[in-house]
């Protein structure tokens, strides 16, 4: 089988894939795993249906807990983020105008904050300062993220709103000249130019885009595994989400195919697993540069940190 | 007359004619500047704000950081920007066509 050579040492690996398909226990249990290893693991996750504290049976909140040595774990409230984010504002709006534009504001603020580029827009903030604790002291992080086509989203956003942002620099830079020739002989409006406060916020938004945008495009650094199961809708709907990925060139390193039928399930499942047979041969054949790890359907839930256990060690073959 | 008074006629003089060529040859074309830099403004405030007008935005979240230091043009701004009923005339007025 043709491998992609993976890189060294990844330092961010995020799992997605089709809801259901055990994107929290596989992520789960790789963590766990890397940090068996040794590694100083974080994990993070992002899906609004938050399932970490099950698949560990610990309680994980908004804030970063350590849940055994080496292995530390976050569970991202977009609400919550998004509540602070706009608190910040409105108080940083006190400072610099009066109460009463402030009131006026407020519900605008309210609008702005249940549209519908909030949620991620807070998940992604959150991203960025925990990416920024790379290094202190955590030298791995894996993402729990949410079903495939909102994690897509996401992943995408630094590209598609660094463009719109550098157009928004643009066009204030054009405003601002014009602004300039026209006070020329007019020195109190002059000095009122010196300060842009605008230009500012919109470069340093920018910023955080090119730092994220970095790290995801950064093959020696970033890796994408897709968790499927041995179906139809997966198989295609993990084919697509690659495509887009490879477009953004985000690097994807390997596959996890889940809930395989082992042949001791018996009888019953027989005929089921003829069918498996074949769509694991498609998945052989359509992501042969990729690695591929399969995991059986266990006879349980794997709940609570002794099953990830159980479970972990087959994780360990998405790494070496 | 004094070299005194030649100097004094002369800064009057010169005084007032800085404050005629102003009002003749520069005001009014700086006012057209002006004119287009706030109506460039007043584009970029669309482009951020959009959303408040019911016009879906991409940024619009990210975008409230910059509230803060444009929460007082906003108000009249919106009610510009919806008041708008005739933009040639406007820019026609601009250029003294009207």
């Amino acid at each position: 089988m043709a491998m992609k050579e993976k890189p060294s040492d990844p330092k961010y690996v995020f799992f997605g894939g089709k809801g259901g398909t055990g994107k929290t226990t596989c992520a789960g249990s790789f963590a766990v795993q890397m940090a068996k290893r040794g590694r100083k693991t974080l994990i993070i996750s992002t899906d609004p249906a938050h399932s970490l504290s099950d698949a560990y049976g610990a309680a994980i909140g908004p804030e970063i807990v350590p849940v055994s040595e080496n292995l530390w774990a976050v569970e991202v409230d977009a609400e919550l983020e998004a509540k602070k984010y706009v608190k910040q504002i409105q108080d940083q709006m006190l400072d610099l105008v009066s109460a009463a534009i402030v009131e006026e504001i407020k519900k605008q603020l309210e609008i702005a904050y249940l549209s519908p580029g909030a949620e991620e827009g807070a998940i992604f903030d959150k991203f960025i300062e925990i990416m920024h604790l790379m290094g202190k002291p955590y030298d791995l992080m894996v993402f729990d993220t949410a079903p495939t086509g909102h994690t897509l989203r996401l992943l995408t956003l630094p590209e598609v709103l660094g463009v719109w942002i550098q157009h928004l620099i643009d066009r204030h830079e054009k405003a601002r000249n014009l602004m300039k020739a026209s006070v020329k002989y007019d020195d109190i409006l002059r000095k009122r130019l010196e300060d842009d406060p605008i230009i500012r916020v919109l470069t340093k938004r920018k910023e955080k885009f090119e730092f994220a945008r970095g790290i995801l495009t950064d093959s020696e650094a970033c890796e994408f595994v897709f968790v499927l199961n041995a179906e139809k809708l997966p198989i295609l709907e993990t084919e697509r989400a690659i495509e887009l990925l490879e477009k953004f060139s985000i690097p994807v390193g390997g596959l996890v195919v889940n809930k395989v039928i082992p042949p001791e399930a018996g009888e019953y499942f027989q005929k089921r697993r003829v069918i498996q047979e074949g769509y694991l041969r498609d998945i052989q054949q359509r992501f042969s540069e990729y690695r591929i790890v399969q995991l059986p359907l266990l006879d349980m839930d794997i709940q609570g940190m002794s099953q990830i256990n159980m479970v972990s060690d087959l994780m360990g073959e998405l790494i070496h | 007359m004094s070299d005194k008074d030649k100097k004094h006629f002369l800064d009057t003089f010169r005084e007032w004619f800085g404050a005629f060529s102003y009002g003749v040859f520069i005001d009014k074309r700086m006012s057209v500047v002006r004119k287009e830099a706030y109506d460039e403004y007043d584009n970029l405030m669309l482009l951020l704000f959009s959303d408040f007008l019911g016009i879906p935005n991409p940024i619009s979240y990210y975008m409230l950081e910059l509230l803060p230091y444009l929460a007082e043009e906003l108000e009249p701004w919106e009610r510009r920007i919806q008041n708008r009923k005739f933009i040639v005339a406007e820019k026609a007025a601009q250029y003294d066509f009207d």
